[in-house]
């Protein structure tokens, strides 16, 4: 094979610190290599176009380019070689920007490492081999995970762009954490009329399916052709023919049920319907409060309805759906802020949350509208927000910044006002980050026409003073201590990835950080991909979000769905697993380790063997690594390409 | 033995539903046993054990896999056919098992070395504390305790684990004299370069015959090695220390979580390489890593043979 080596500048982000023109001239001693050059950008037209003019001028069979790192630019120089009729498999890329000159000031040493990079890679590229995607028949729906904000916006998108939608929600309506505020910043409408009409919209619209109370069981298959068993919790109600009257939640004599629609701030009746504009408007028994189900006695329920919809004895119910494209739009939770000793630690009840508060403002909610005092029910006169409650905490495990607390912090103190005219808020804070467009403008509202107090620093205790919190702490900017007697404490509680998001990253085989976030494929490039083809993010599933942004990006996903809908096949990543089978012996430990399901035991003339689906591989090379006697081969990173680099490398 | 009968009336009972039956029986001469593969009833006989049945005759097992196989074990060797059995190259119901209590195997390179040169032996006579080997008119009583295996010193499983006839008393779980690493610890002291030092020195009298490979009980690749393969190749045929040390390190990988130390390897070692290190190294870090010990449980998968999102005592996430 003749090669092609290309050392790049990067401006002077490579050549301040590595000497391309001494690299180039030793690649040219190389075994394979015939043409070696040192370009200022190798990534631009004229960069490309260089590449491109080398292949048929010195008849090249192979391409190396030394440059920046492949996340960044292999997908176009292969497109390059391949413009020049080279298979895109027969060029390789040597990191020395990441790896080298970013790294490394002396020039000597930088240069050097560089050198022993281009060897590695032609004497990989001296093995590589010609590789050719298959192609495969996808399956045009998308399966929307979560019925909040993003996953509403996402499946809005996917069915008006002709898409069938199956949407799968785990509680009983969809609308998510917005459905539950009572305004949105900095506007300050109403929250539930703005998204009351898109979640009518999602019920409404021909093309969506939705399955509300149910969850995730088991996914399998890959991208355009995934299989995905749907758990349909038992709502013991057949909501086939419920109406959503509501006669049942009139009469049932269990009033004490777990109200997670409105935070707990009140209770529900053990069948129950979360708020009026649930979406699908449909009862529910909790099992848990039903004294039914519980000691197989009452049964008044099933009495009153008129459409007689109840069954006490209905069984979870599982569902198959085809899909070729997932959107994860499995949202937030809040975090547990009873760690918190200083603020009572659960025990005060006029200490509460940020979205209790919402749901206490919220005409639709337990108090309808009145802000009245857990503990007695009185209008509270000084209310104290204190933010940053498990958000900028390393020592509760959140380092990371929630991001919209600043922003609803104030909003609230806003709305205590426009309630309360009389009473007086306090916020602590440790700094206002208000970035969004007209976002600094409302917390300036908030401080300046709204008279709310604001004051730099953390609180270190509350605790109670005759029918009040004394809430104690410092003013950083002052540099006095601050005492505020406060009849309600409303803490701003940070966002952590929802419950149960790792495990249902595992099922959708995508990577999540150390706080359960789902990792996207690129930070700043591919924000709403993921690294498993085929699954897409929406929303604070991948980190807190905003409304907006958390709309923006279910759009985002629905346009890369639509995108990668708007073939009728696609091709399978050739960089997959083959196993030999004459080398083969049918132990069937790549079986057991791959972590995908991918490997298949055969039968070939009566031995058993295993055989790659290469639809389902992602190329991940453990497999490579279990079979002792390495008849299993990733292709692109086979044992000999590697031990080649090996060897290049480390002389002995 | 004592209970030697009782093994040939079982291996009598079972034969007539087996193709064979794997024991050991006299060799060459006194000092040495030899693996006795038992088709006939005539053959039972022969069968003969005791301190000499070093052999693990598990290797046989996997590639027998399609007859009906009997297999005489020690508590060690029981172990290989748990591994087997975990991995699935053997099949439980095409093998019958036949345990009992082992006290002990000798080790032929302690004789060895006692009697310096092992000419025509014309008589052994092993006893419950002495070794009497008779060489050219001469006996020399040699200690039995001393002509142990190093891996009887630490034996923790005298009585086959798994069996379908036990014969003789159970010695149940034995306390082992000896750590399990011991050697293995002192050595872990020395220096990176001391240790690579060694390695190089032992293997460079290494003749590639890959008898360590033949006689390991779980090096089933059989004919597809990657130590004499072109694609993957990872070892030349060149004769270097660099490819024999490869090859060690490649064996002790294939083995780490596998292998239950039965020392067939170097045992068979022509040159007496102390190859076992290597894998008790890779077991000793199984050990610490995944709890894990090979060849206990048939039921349970050797840890590197299984994927786990999260890993116990790996956290990733902490880096």
């Amino acid at each position: 094979m003749k090669i092609g080596v290309f050392v790049c500048h990067c401006g002077s982000n490579i050549e301040a610190t590595v000497d391309t023109a001494a690299v180039a001239a030793a690649a040219r001693e190389f075994p394979g290599v015939v043409f070696a050059t040192d370009t200022m950008y190798t990534c631009s037209e004229p960069g490309q176009d260089e590449i491109v003019d080398a292949i048929k001028e010195h008849n090249l069979g192979g391409v190396v380019v030394a440059s920046c790192t492949p996340r960044m630019h292999e997908q176009t120089f292969r497109r390059t070689v391949e413009r020049a009729g080279l298979n895109k498999y027969l060029f390789e890329m040597a990191n020395i920007r990441e790896h080298v000159s970013w790294i490394g000031k002396d020039r000597e040493a930088n240069t050097n490492k560089s050198v022993d990079l281009v060897r590695m890679a032609t004497e990989k590229l001296l093995r590589n081999r010609a590789l050719h995607p298959k192609k495969f028949t996808i399956n045009k729906r998308v399966l929307i995970i979560g019925g909040g904000v993003a996953g509403i916006q996402a499946a809005l998108d996917c069915a008006d762009g002709g898409l069938e939608v199956v949407m799968v929600e785990k509680t009983s309506t969809i609308g998510g954490k917005m459905a539950k505020l009572d305004k949105t910043f900095p506007t300050v409408d109403c929250s539930s009329c703005i998204l009351g009409p898109r979640m009518v919209d999602v019920a409404q619209h021909p093309n969506i399916t939705l399955y509300a109370y149910s969850e995730i069981e088991e996914i399998k298959g890959y991208v355009g052709n995934f299989e995905i068993k749907v758990k349909k919790k038992a709502t013991y109600v057949d909501w086939k023919n419920c109406t959503g009257c509501g006669i049942c939640m009139e009469k049932c004599p269990s009033k004490k049920a777990t109200d997670t629609f409105n935070e707990e701030i009140g209770k529900t009746t053990a069948i129950n319907i979360p708020f009026p504009q649930a979406i699908p408007k449909k009862a529910k028994i909790d099992p848990a409060f039903c004294t039914m189900l519980k000691k197989g006695k009452c049964g008044i329920c099933a009495k009153v309805c008129p459409s007689g919809c109840i069954d006490y004895e209905m069984k979870d119910e599982f569902i198959t759906e085809k899909v070729g494209a997932i959107v994860t739009a499995t949202g937030f939770d809040l975090f547990d802020w009873t760690v918190y000793g200083e603020y009572g630690g659960g025990r005060y009840p006029d200490v509460i949350t940020s979205l209790q508060y919402e749901r206490m403002l919220s005409a639709s909610g337990p108090t309808g509208g009145h802000i009245k005092r857990p503990s007695d029910g009185k209008e509270p006169k000084n209310v104290v927000f204190i933010q940053c409650v498990g958000s900028r905490d390393k020592s509760v495990g959140r380092p990371y910044c929630t991001g919209f607390c600043c922003m609803y912090t104030a909003k609230q103190a806003i709305l205590t006002k426009d309630h309360l005219p009389q009473s007086q808020s306090y916020v602590f804070y440790m700094d206002i980050r208000a970035t969004g467009k007209l976002y600094d403008e409302f917390t300036r509202r908030a401080m300046e026409e709204y008279d709310t107090n604001y004051i730099r620093g953390r609180v270190s205790m509350i605790y109670p003073k005759g029918d009040k919190l004394l809430v104690r702490g410092a003013d950083t900017l002052m540099g006095t201590q601050v005492e505020v007697d406060a009849d309600l404490v409303v803490l701003a509680v940070g966002a952590e990835s929802s419950a149960g998001a790792s495990e249902l990253a595992e099922k959708l085989r995508i990577s999540y950080d150390s706080y359960g976030f789902y990792m996207e494929g690129h930070p700043k490039l591919k924000p709403v991909e993921t690294n498993t083809a085929g699954v897409y993010l929406a929303g604070a599933c991948q980190g807190p979000k905003d409304i907006p942004s958390s709309v923006g990006q279910g759009s985002a996903a629905a346009a890369k769905v639509l995108g990668l809908f708007s073939k009728d096949q696609l091709e399978s990543d050739p960089q997959v697993s083959i196993v030999d089978i004459k080398r083969c012996i049918g132990c069937g430990k790549c079986i057991q380790t791959c972590p995908f399901g991918a490997i298949k035991e055969i039968d070939f003339r009566g031995m058993v063997k295993a055989d790659v689906i290469e639809t389902i591989c992602q190329g991940c090379g453990i497999c490579t690594s279990t079979c002792p006697q390495g008849a299993v081969q990733l292709q692109h990173a086979t044992d000999n390409q590697i031990l080649s680099e090996v060897n290049a490398l480390c002389q002995f | 033995m004592k209970f030697q009968k009782e093994l040939k009336d079982s291996i009598r009972k079972a034969l007539p539903e087996l193709d064979v039956v794997i024991g050991w029986c006299g060799s060459f001469d006194p000092l040495h046993a030899t693996p006795h593969f038992i088709r006939r009833e005539e053959d039972i006989d022969k069968l003969e054990i005791g301190p000499l049945s070093v052999h693990n005759l598990a290797t046989y097992l996997p590639g027998l896999r399609s007859k009906k196989v009997g297999i005489v074990v020690k508590g060690c060797d029981s172990r290989s056919v748990i591994e087997l059995l975990q991995e699935k190259l053997i099949d439980r119901e095409n093998v019958t098992i036949f345990g009992f209590p082992c006290t002990g195997v000798v080790d032929q390179a302690k004789i060895k070395k006692a009697l310096g040169h092992v000419g025509n032996v014309q008589s052994c006579d092993i006893s419950d504390k002495s070794v009497v080997v008779v060489v050219g008119d001469q006996a020399h009583s040699l200690k039995l305790s001393e002509m142990l295996a190093d891996k009887c010193h630490s034996c923790r499983y005298p009585d086959a684990i798994i069996s379908d006839y036990f014969v003789g008393d159970k010695i149940g779980d034995a306390v082992p004299a000896k750590a399990d690493y011991e050697a293995l610890e002192t050595f872990e002291k020395l220096s990176i370069p001391e240790r690579f030092g060694y390695w190089l020195k032992e293997l460079d009298r290494c003749i590639r015959c890959y008898a360590c490979r033949n006689a390991c009980p779980l090096c089933v690749c059989r004919d597809h090695c990657a130590a004499e393969s072109r694609d993957p190749h990872w070892l030349s045929q060149e004769n270097n220390v660099r490819d024999k040390l490869m090859f060690q390190v490649i064996h002790a990988y294939h083995l780490a979580g596998r292998c239950t130390e039965c020392g067939e390897c170097q045992r068979a070692c022509p040159v007496d390489i102390p190859v076992l290190m290597l894998k008790q190294q890779m077991n000793k870090e199984i050990r610490d890593i995944f709890k894990y010990e090979a060849g206990v449980d048939p039921e349970a998968t050797p840890p590197l043979l299984s994927f786990k999102m999260e890993e116990e005592n790996i956290t990733e996430k902490d880096w």
